[in-house]
């Protein structure tokens, strides 16, 4: 740690794993009640839709307030000064947390908004709405101040400010439901195709060039293509969710043809990363870190790129659409792509905040693994359970529920995978929250 | 490559990207009221989609294909359990799938709202989609009738009833849904032509018939399920 405000991560960290445990907790009541079950008294009171309204809003904060600490964090040493107004980021941090405690609460007793991923009230929306103003008013102010501009720090501020833009489209009431999907979209594949990236592309370029010591000039350029290619096959790739909602039919040719491109900027960053770390300059002190930067390139490109490819293409998308197929990509896509992503952060940010250099790593290698494997399994068992969907009951139309109970034991192993993904995540945030040095080998 | 280059590759790239995206969202604007057809887009149907939001529907079942999955797809459900299927299972859900391994909620609608909500679906069932969800659809299920006939060797009436959506709600040696009641020895009360009239209008035969009239099956098609059924002893 350079500067003294970087500080300020930490507590964001601190704030986000908790909240990736109670999702993922949320995630196993929701898979045992494909598995199992959930006997009229129980589904009365906590239905699957609260449950999954809670997991994937907590989804949502604990991965922004692991891209805002991250912010926090590289902000600092790109511009080489203190954060603006670390009172500022304390109190948008509580603030946040606030609404967020208030909105899980609210889902039980029935506040919401109703449209999946968008749950949040809009009276809550006003308080994210304020709470993005005040994180960008105190990044933007940092840089202004400084102003020393690099291309990381660009692109960083760049997806942050495209991000909160976004958001304002999930929050009016549509009352046409063909355009109410159409602008969802413009939340949720936006972001994650686009403004999510943006801000992956800036934090990855940053580790890499602390963690490899290659020049910066090198790492900026290959930014500059990845998030290039980035845009433009993310936003015209929009039209991959527009096949089917009653829009018009070249959204077909556009969502088809861009959305089969977007594999591309994901295997350049495997790639760039690859030789990043070939190229390496200084000498590797933590390999755990090193591991997680691999790991989260490599799954990005297995979980978004080459499962989102499978079914993109329209003729295909006609029978997955609406299945556990699309569960298997969200799945493996948001833990390659982003959580692995903040989890890098975490442990590149942490030991530093904490002054500890080389840190003991036992415990976050099992952890690693351990969530690494239960993961991949837990995309293939909800890609099998989703083709049986896809064939079963739209191949051969012989009703939902004929072929749900096919899809029952791969449902179940979900549950089981998930379990032993709760292991490694319990061991990981452990590790996390108790770094220590490693013992000097004699 | 310079980084200058690149940093033009990524404008161009954006803008460009940007350009055909919004160009698409203006024509898309223009396009959708003939798609979805708007003139029909009722204060009741904006009423239902409130009432379908306020009790969080979605988290669970997908509509034109977005949301939960863990009930079924919603965009054509009036087409597929009719207006009195989705009263029913709406208003007494403990009821309607007590049979069931999977169950909804009882979330104490209002009749009000249940009005408003089939109206909702019944507008979002109508719009031009390009034939999706393909279970729904007439055209790709005769494709997969006339696959079965000549594949498996199934009989006609077996193939409609399998790809017709009739086992969404009646069952065969356990496998379908619970909703109506299990067919597997329905031969032995009914006569093909008693399946037949009951199959097309079920109130004309019980008042109380839950199930909705047949109106997408052809001549030929009920005849020959009728058929098939009442060899079913």
């Amino acid at each position: 740690m350079e500067y003294r405000s970087q500080k300020i991560a930490y507590w964001y960290f601190i704030a986000a794993l908790p909240l990736f445990v109670l999702q993922v907790l949320l995630g196993l009541y929701l898979g045992g009640s494909y598995a199992f079950t959930m006997p009229q008294g129980i589904v009365d009171v906590f239905s699957f839709a609260t449950a999954r309204s809670m997991h994937t809003n907590l989804l949502v904060l604990w991965m922004l307030l692991g891209f805002m600490g991250g912010a926090y964090y590289i902000v600092p040493e790109e511009t080489k000064s203190e954060i603006y107004s670390p009172g500022l980021a304390y109190f948008q941090l509580v603030a946040l947390l606030v609404t967020g405690v208030v909105a899980l609460i609210g889902f039980f007793f029935g506040w919401t908004q109703g449209r999946p991923l968008l749950e949040i009230p809009r009276p809550l929306d006003l308080v994210v709405v304020v709470g993005a103003l005040i994180f960008l008013f105190n990044i933007g102010m940092t840089m202004l101040k400084a102003n020393r501009w690099t291309a990381i720090q660009g692109t960083l501020l760049g997806g942050l400010v495209f991000l909160a833009l976004l958001y304002l489209f999930g929050i009016p009431f549509y009352k046409n439901e063909v355009i109410d999907w159409y602008y969802w979209w413009w939340v949720i594949h936006l972001w994650v195709e686009g403004a999510w990236e943006l801000v992956t592309g800036a934090i990855l370029a940053f580790i890499l060039m602390k963690l490899t010591g290659v020049d910066r000039q090198v790492v900026e350029k290959w930014l500059y293509i990845e998030i290039g290619l980035f845009m433009f096959t993310g936003i015209a790739g929009t039209g991959h969710h527009y096949y089917w909602i009653g829009a018009p039919h070249y959204w077909l040719w556009i969502g088809g043809i861009f959305s089969a491109l977007e594999p591309l900027p994901i295997l350049l960053m495997v790639i760039d990363t690859m030789m990043h770390v070939k190229e390496r300059k200084t000498k590797i002190e933590n390999p755990l870190v090193w591991t997680y930067a691999i790991g989260c390139a490599i799954f990005h490109l297995i979980g978004a790129g080459v499962w989102g490819f499978a079914h993109t293409l329209p003729q295909i998308n006609y029978y997955t659409h609406g299945s556990q197929v699309t569960v298997s990509h969200g799945h493996m896509a948001f833990f390659g792509a982003y959580a692995l992503l903040n989890l890098t952060t975490f442990y590149f940010a942490m030991p530093r905040i904490k002054g500890i250099k080389v840190f003991d790593d036992r415990r976050g290698k099992i952890g690693f693994w351990t969530m690494n494997s239960a993961m991949l399994i837990m995309g293939l068992t909800f890609g099998v359970a989703g083709v049986l969907q896809a064939y079963i009951e739209r191949v051969l139309g012989m009703g939902y529920m004929t072929a749900q109970s096919y899809m029952r034991l791969w449902m179940l192993i979900t549950v089981v995978a998930g379990v032993f993904f709760l292991g490694g995540l319990l061991t990981t945030v452990t590790d996390l929250l108790t770094l220590r040095p490693a013992k000097q080998e004699a | 490559m310079t980084k200058k280059t690149a940093f033009w590759i990524f404008l161009l790239g954006t803008i460009s990207s940007a350009a055909l995206f919004l160009a698409a969202t203006w024509d898309t604007h223009r396009q959708v009221a003939t798609l979805s057809h708007v003139d029909k887009l009722s204060d009741q149907v904006v009423a239902g989609k409130r009432a379908f939001e306020k009790y969080n529907c979605n988290d669970c079942h997908t509509i034109l294909g977005f949301g939960g999955y863990y009930a079924p797809d919603l965009t054509k459900v009036v087409q597929r359990i009719g207006a009195d299927g989705v009263r029913y299972a709406v208003k007494s859900p403990e009821q309607a799938f007590a049979d069931s391994w999977r169950k909804m909620p009882q979330l104490n609608v209002s009749d009000a709202e249940i009005e408003d909500m089939v109206a909702f679906f019944t507008w979002v069932g109508e719009i031009n989609n390009n034939d999706w969800p393909p279970q729904d659809s007439k055209k790709r299920l005769s494709r997969g009738e006339q696959a079965m006939v000549a594949t498996v060797g199934v009989s006609p009436g077996a193939a409609v009833f399998q790809t017709k959506g009739c086992m969404n709600c009646h069952s065969l040696h356990g496998t379908g849904g619970t909703f109506g009641p299990a067919l597997d020895t329905i031969g032995r009360s009914l006569s093909a032509e008693q399946i037949e009239r009951y199959v097309k209008d079920p109130k004309s035969v019980n008042p109380k018939a839950m199930m909705p009239p047949q109106k997408e099956l052809s001549d030929r098609e009920r005849a020959e399920v009728a058929k098939f059924l009442s060899t079913l002893k």
